[in-house]
């Protein structure tokens, strides 16, 4: 505490209660000791004040009766300023990633499971298996050969490209085979940038996040193990039915993709996408 | 990562980010709000409320700690609670939740139960207290914040927080000592030599 008034010759309650606390100064916790050490009427009041914080210390700490979880609400920076164009001039170095799936359920009530262990995280979904201390489960990405005909696709269709911060020559571009699959559809992403560090390029992370009126989902798309960090050179590739997105799955959603830079701006890519029954 | 970093990336709209941070502050959020409002299920309303507001409002937060303008958000709900004419819930029977940890290990069943009528009594006792003293010592006794961080939250001086922590302390332990069974040592003429 920054200034304690002079400590009387006896102490009031509320010095008596901070020193408890450790939170009076040195000068004003030296007094209340000599005089606690002195005065057995302040001795028991301090060891009954003390009895009963441990009373409400002693309170079991319980487990949320549900999961959180937040709306899918992506937000635009003024740091990451869309770029037009920016397509044909970084398709050549243009990267795809071959990703897992991972699952949030966004909605508070309606996918919170009421026994799930708060040591787990948010919105845990049933089927899929967990990554250590990840707080989605995460399916694996399609095998090489599921991928060949995505492959072959054309992947201008859908796409943005964001810049780095002003005066940063970094960019990050993602890009989709389609911008409506069907249910049972497989989509593919690729995903490209520029001026880059291996660091910065392997802190991507990928999300597609469905936002309702009853509520959302968010989805973590995680590369393979196999992946290569740098270049940046990956295939998106997956199936929507191994997502288990909650039912209804058609309807609209949002594919994000973010990468951390070293300037701490980050950029952050957003497309819309739409499942169809 | 810390909170900076975390909260770095959620201002960017990560909310991968701001779900580390979700999962860091859910249970001692929650524990707050159950301590203040008293039913689970309105506890866990204003957690949720706390989390979607923390998250849609994060890019105006500048230099205050998150934790602090967390909890600022989750108390102003609790007070809202209030305000709206809600009353302090009923605890469901402690036997049936799921515990992160108990104070004293109890396997037997009489020990149980009366740690479980001990617990229900210091609920009683903080339920008792007005809501600014309530918030106060549940922010130092429940969450274990310094009082810096509790006078962050409140919004108030160090001095109202230090007397607020007093005054409920003696409060509760004014109504825990009509139990002596249960709290003998909270009698002060326990004490006496």
């Amino acid at each position: 505490m920054p200034s304690e008034p002079r400590v009387p010759t006896e102490p009031t309650l509320e010095d008596l209660s901070a020193y408890l606390d450790h939170e009076l100064n040195d000068d004003a916790t030296a007094r209340v000791a000599e005089h606690v050490a002195g005065c057995a009427d302040c001795r028991t009041r301090l060891d009954a004040l003390r009895e009963t914080a441990f009373a409400i210390r002693a309170l079991p700490m319980e487990t949320p009766t549900r999961t959180f979880t937040i709306p899918a609400k992506p937000r635009v920076s003024s740091n990451w300023a869309p770029v037009a164009g920016w397509i044909g001039g970084v398709a050549a170095a243009m990267l795809i990633i071959v990703v897992g799936v991972t699952h949030l359920p966004l909605h508070p009530a309606g996918m919170a499971t009421s026994n799930s262990p708060v040591s787990g995280g948010l919105g845990q979904g049933a089927a899929a298996p967990y990554a250590a201390g990840a707080p989605y489960h995460q399916v694996a990405p399609l095998g090489q050969s599921a991928q060949n005909d995505s492959t072959l696709r054309a992947f201008s269709s859908n796409s943005k490209t964001v810049a780095g911060a002003q005066g940063s020559s970094s960019s990050l571009t993602i890009s989709t085979d389609g911008a409506s699959y069907s249910a049972a559809g497989v989509i593919t992403i690729h995903v490209t940038t520029k001026g880059l560090s291996a660091a910065e390029a392997s802190s991507v992370r990928i999300f597609l996040m469905r936002e309702s009126g009853q509520g959302g989902y968010l989805v973590r798309l995680m590369p393979p193990s196999t992946a290569p960090t740098f270049p940046f050179d990956y295939q998106a590739a997956y199936s929507i039915h191994e997502m288990q997105l909650p039912a209804p799955v058609a309807g609209n959603y949002t594919l994000q993709v973010t990468i951390d830079t070293s300037d701490r701006s980050g950029l952050v890519a957003w497309l819309p996408l739409t499942i169809t029954p | 990562m810390d909170d900076r970093d975390l909260v770095g990336r959620a201002r960017r709209g990560d909310p991968e980010a701001f779900t580390q941070l979700m999962m860091q502050y859910q249970v001692p959020l929650y524990n707050m709000a159950l301590r203040m409002v008293g039913g689970p299920d309105d506890a866990a309303d204003i957690a949720q409320e706390a989390f979607t507001r923390a998250w849609q409002k994060i890019g105006s937060l500048r230099d205050a700690p998150f934790k602090s303008w967390l909890f600022q958000i989750a108390a102003n709900l609790c007070y809202d609670h209030f305000r709206r004419g809600r009353r302090y819930g009923e605890m469901p029977d402690e036997e049936t939740n799921k515990v992160i940890g108990l104070g004293i290990a109890t396997p037997d069943p009489q020990e149980r139960a009366e740690a479980s009528e001990r617990n229900r009594l210091v609920r009683e006792s903080i339920e008792a207290l007005e809501p600014d003293m309530r918030l106060a010592i549940i922010l130092r006794d429940v969450n274990g914040m310094a009082y810096d961080e509790i006078a962050g939250v409140l919004r108030v001086p160090l001095g109202t927080v230090k007397s607020r922590i007093a005054r409920a302390r003696a409060q509760v332990q004014e109504h825990l000592q009509q139990y002596p069974d249960f709290f003998p040592s909270t009698r002060e003429d326990a004490h006496a030599e």
